[in-house]
């Protein structure tokens, strides 16, 4: 039997191939696992049924449910719309880390959600654009729905290399200037950045009427701190060191991560922003589905 | 406090592991890359209060953990109140079961008070140390915990006398020799005076002496010793002779006489008072009692001189023994003088010599016979003759100069001490020659030789005259001829005293009966006072190594480390209770 790429192992998906492949192969396998498109907007598409009510159209009437329960339900339909995405991938020093070699770097994982997250938004004629970034912003691939435009992005992800320190902030206001047009904007980012700038800038986003998501991407190890006895962890970004004995911090470290991750989707959740927590061992498909 | 293994106490430089190891382990950490490094910083400030005293904990936690530990190898020994383990020890427990032991004090006898004394001693020995009793026989009994005790309780009053100061002494020098922590000799005694001789006892610095303390005094009176002479027993009494006034009082003596060849007993009674002597006169005295006619004939007597029955019983009756010869044949020469001549026929008349030529008492001449008593020459110029003769008869013995007047003081004739004797002759040359040497000196005068013994040949140093002595003319003049034909110049039978129960055993050759021991406890037993403490402390070794002790400080005192307990147990459960801490504060803080 066929195995599904968007369910396996990030990491053993990753092996079969580059970015195309990976993301061909997952959303191929994450379409073929869902019933229906995850995203409304491109045609007139049924959305839910609802109980009849005078006055109703009679051809929107759900003749079958009537067949075979007797009530009378109508189906509703969306009107098609235009969509506009623009995928932002942090690109800075700390998402070229992984906790072991067997999984992927934070970045890889970036490039792999985010190419089939195009491929997906360009399946569906949609518009769809890449920003990648680090302390600046390094790659801008405007969002179109033309032909090759998913080969453009993927290769805007390969030739952007690890980058320095992260500036999401500045990113996100230079991202407010190439997206005239409200749509979607999609941040993949381990947020290790300033959480206030980088939420003022998404905030304003939000404002001028844009769907934003944000993917958290963290690695395992560092949801859960471990190490040899005693250690000195140095933040590749900033050279900050700090030496700790994991066993003993690694409690009130587990403590304000998970407070640091509230505090990211409560934030997110306050002004309507997505807020999606992603490890690098969860299968693509599964973060995929997130957005759905 | 002191350690049974001090040498362990050198892993108390393992109490730095926990520190070195923490210094070692924070020098060189690994680096490595850690994005989130603002995360850890958070949380690093959060708990930098809560690491540092749990760091500081778990230091002193594993450290103490370490010296526990250690501590507990090393076995200390703590003080205690009562009870607990000591150090290995040696020791001699000296149980004095001498016949002053056998007093009764208080409703109880000395010995049982001692005997429990010295059961609680051997009780609270352990297995690692080593012990012996020593009791009045002087012999040192070792063995286990149990053997000793079996003893302690089958002891009872002895016989012999024990020299205390000998006794520590001896029992000093064996701890000493112990290869063991601690050494002590427990002296359980009444602590009579006479058993301190004047000699100090030489104890080692390493060991301690503690005596028991005595009970109270208890009065008594025994009788030392009971010569018979001249047809009559002569008991001396020891102790105190006054009644509970302080005043001196006559004191009842009975003799028995049993001939134990199947002749009836005979008694006879006198009354002992205290001489004049006030220094003397509360522990000695004397009294002569005339043995019963029947007694007199010849053969060996035994008797028992007894007291009424006081506090000591083991000194109340002593037995005694004498021989009584049959009579000499005896004649004087022409040179013996006429109060020679009278006495013996005195004798003669009362059948205690008859005529004959056993025996002959001559007047500066020397005889011939085997058996002669001879007196100086009335002649001075006779003198260097007779002393020739003297010495060709092979007797050591000579007359030499004049001598200065005196009073005549014999051992084996007390009832003539005290005669005058106004002329003599000083007896030279035996001593250390004759067949006895000194011992042949039966009287002196002025603490010169006057009346010597050498073989069958009696020498005296003045003659038998009243011009040279009040002899002749006292009382006892019959009587001491008599001693000087039938008893001392035939060779007195011997008889001896020795320690032991009372009782008289005879000494035999072939089918003669040569000689008498009569046994009986020491006189010194029957001086029931104590010795003040300091004087037992310095016989027994001085202050510095010698306690008196009441009971209470003696059970308290005794095994120096008695009351301390080997801590190593508790240690170790401290130990493990730290070990539970140390895992809980490293696990639960984690």
């Amino acid at each position: 039997m066929a195995q599904r790429l968007d369910l396996l192992d990030p990491a053993e998906v990753a092996r079969l191939g580059g970015i195309e492949i990976v993301a061909e192969g997952v959303v191929e396998g994450f379409l073929a696992g869902l019933h229906r498109s995850p995203f409304r907007g491109f045609s007139v598409e049924f959305t839910e049924h609802r109980a009849y009510q005078a006055g109703d159209e009679l051809k929107y009437l759900d003749w079958r449910i009537l067949g075979r329960s007797d009530r009378l339900f109508v189906k509703q339909f969306e009107e098609e719309t235009n969509l506009r995405s623009m995928i932002l991938v942090d690109a800075s020093r700390s998402m070229a880390w992984q906790g072991t070699p067997e999984r992927l770097t934070k970045r890889a994982y970036a490039d792999r959600l985010a190419a089939a997250l195009a491929l997906i938004l360009l399946r569906q004629r949609d518009a769809t654009g890449l920003v990648t970034f680090d302390d600046q912003v390094r790659q801008v691939i405007p969002a179109r729905v033309k032909a090759g435009q998913w080969t453009r992005i993927v290769r805007g992800l390969l030739d952007t290399p690890d980058g320095q320190g992260t500036a999401a902030h500045t990113a996100l206001q230079r991202l407010t200037a190439l997206l005239a047009r409200r749509g979607m904007v999609v941040l993949i980012s381990d947020l290790l950045f300033d959480r206030e700038l980088a939420l003022a800038a998404l905030r304003y986003l939000r404002h001028r009427g844009h769907q934003v998501v944000v993917f958290h991407l963290m690695d395992p190890a560092e949801v859960e701190l471990s190490g040899p006895p005693e250690v000195r962890f140095k933040d590749p970004e900033s050279a900050v060191s700090v030496v700790v004995r994991p066993r003993e911090l690694a409690r009130a470290y587990a403590d304000t991560v998970r407070r640091e991750i509230a505090a990211w989707r409560k934030s997110c959740r306050r002004h309507g922003i997505a807020y999606h927590h992603v490890q690098t061992d969860m299968p693509f498909g599964l973060a995929l589905r997130l957005l759905t | 406090m002191s350690f049974i293994h001090p040498l362990a106490l050198l892993g108390l430089a393992a109490a730095a592991i926990p520190a070195l190891l923490h210094l070692l382990q924070r020098r060189t950490p690994p680096q490595v890359d850690f994005p989130p490094v603002r995360y850890l910083s958070a949380a690093e400030r959060e708990s930098a209060r809560r690491l540092k005293l749990r760091h500081l904990l778990l230091l002193i936690l594993r450290t103490a953990l370490i010296v526990t530990i250690v501590l507990a190898a090393a076995r200390p020994l703590v003080p205690l109140r009562g009870g607990g383990a000591h150090q290995p020890t040696a020791a001699v427990i000296i149980l004095d079961n001498s016949p002053s032991s056998g007093a009764i004090v208080d409703g109880g006898l000395v010995l049982d008070r001692l005997r429990v004394a010295a059961r609680s001693s051997v009780g609270r020995t352990t297995s690692a140390d080593r012990v012996w009793l020593m009791l009045c026989d002087g012999v040192l009994r070792g063995g286990s915990r149990e053997a000793l005790l079996a003893t302690i309780d089958s002891t009872h009053t002895g016989w012999l006398r024990l020299d205390l100061v000998q006794a520590v002494e001896r029992a000093a020098r064996i701890v000493s020799a112990q290869p063991l922590v601690d050494r002590e000799v427990h002296v359980l005694s009444d602590l009579q005076r006479t058993a301190l001789a004047s000699r100090r006892a030489a104890v080692p610095s390493d060991v301690r002496v503690l005596a028991l303390a005595p009970g109270r005094e208890a009065p008594n009176r025994g009788i030392a010793s009971v010569t018979v002479s001249e047809g009559a027993a002569v008991i001396d009494l020891s102790g105190s002779m006054l009644d509970a006034g302080g005043a001196p009082q006559p004191v009842p003596v009975t003799i028995r006489v049993g001939g134990g060849r199947n002749r009836g007993e005979i008694a006879a009674r006198g009354l002992a008072t205290a001489g004049s002597d006030r220094a003397r006169e509360a522990t000695r005295a004397v009294v002569t009692v005339s043995l019963p006619a029947q007694s007199l004939a010849p053969g060996w007597w035994v008797g028992e001189a007894a007291l009424e029955p006081d506090e000591l019983r083991a000194d109340d009756r002593r037995p005694f023994a004498w021989r009584v010869a049959p009579p000499a044949k005896v004649m004087a020469t022409v040179g013996a003088g006429s109060f020679v001549a009278a006495a013996l026929a005195v004798l003669q008349e009362g059948k205690h010599v008859v005529p004959g030529r056993d025996v002959v008492i001559s007047g500066g001449e020397v005889p011939t016979s085997s058996r002669a008593i001879v007196q100086p020459p009335a002649d001075p110029a006779l003198v260097g003759q007779a002393n020739r003769a003297l010495a060709s008869r092979g007797v050591p013995w000579r007359w030499g100069q004049l001598g200065t007047p005196g009073v005549l003081t014999s051992p084996a004739l007390a009832i003539h001490n005290g005669v005058a004797v106004v002329r003599r002759y000083r007896l030279e040359g035996g001593g250390g020659r004759g067949e006895r040497g000194a011992d042949g000196v039966l009287a002196t005068v002025n603490g010169e030789p006057w009346l010597v013994r050498s073989g069958n040949v009696v020498l005296l140093g003045s003659r038998l005259d009243t011009a040279w002595t009040a002899l002749p003319a006292a009382p006892g003049f019959v009587p001491f001829v008599d001693a000087l034909v039938n008893r001392i110049v035939m060779g007195e039978a011997e008889v001896l005293s020795a320690e032991g129960a009372p009782r008289v055993e005879f000494r035999t050759r072939g089918t003669d009966t040569i000689g008498a021991t009569a046994f009986g406890p020491d006189p010194r037993e029957s001086d029931l006072t104590p010795a003040p403490p300091a004087v037992v402390t310095a016989a027994l070794g001085g202050k510095d190594r010698t306690a008196v002790l009441s009971a209470d400080r003696f059970a308290a005192e005794r095994f120096s480390g008695t009351r301390r307990a080997d801590a190593s147990g508790m240690l170790l459960i401290l130990a493990l209770l730290l070990a539970a801490v140390e895992l809980g504060v490293a696990t639960r803080t984690r």
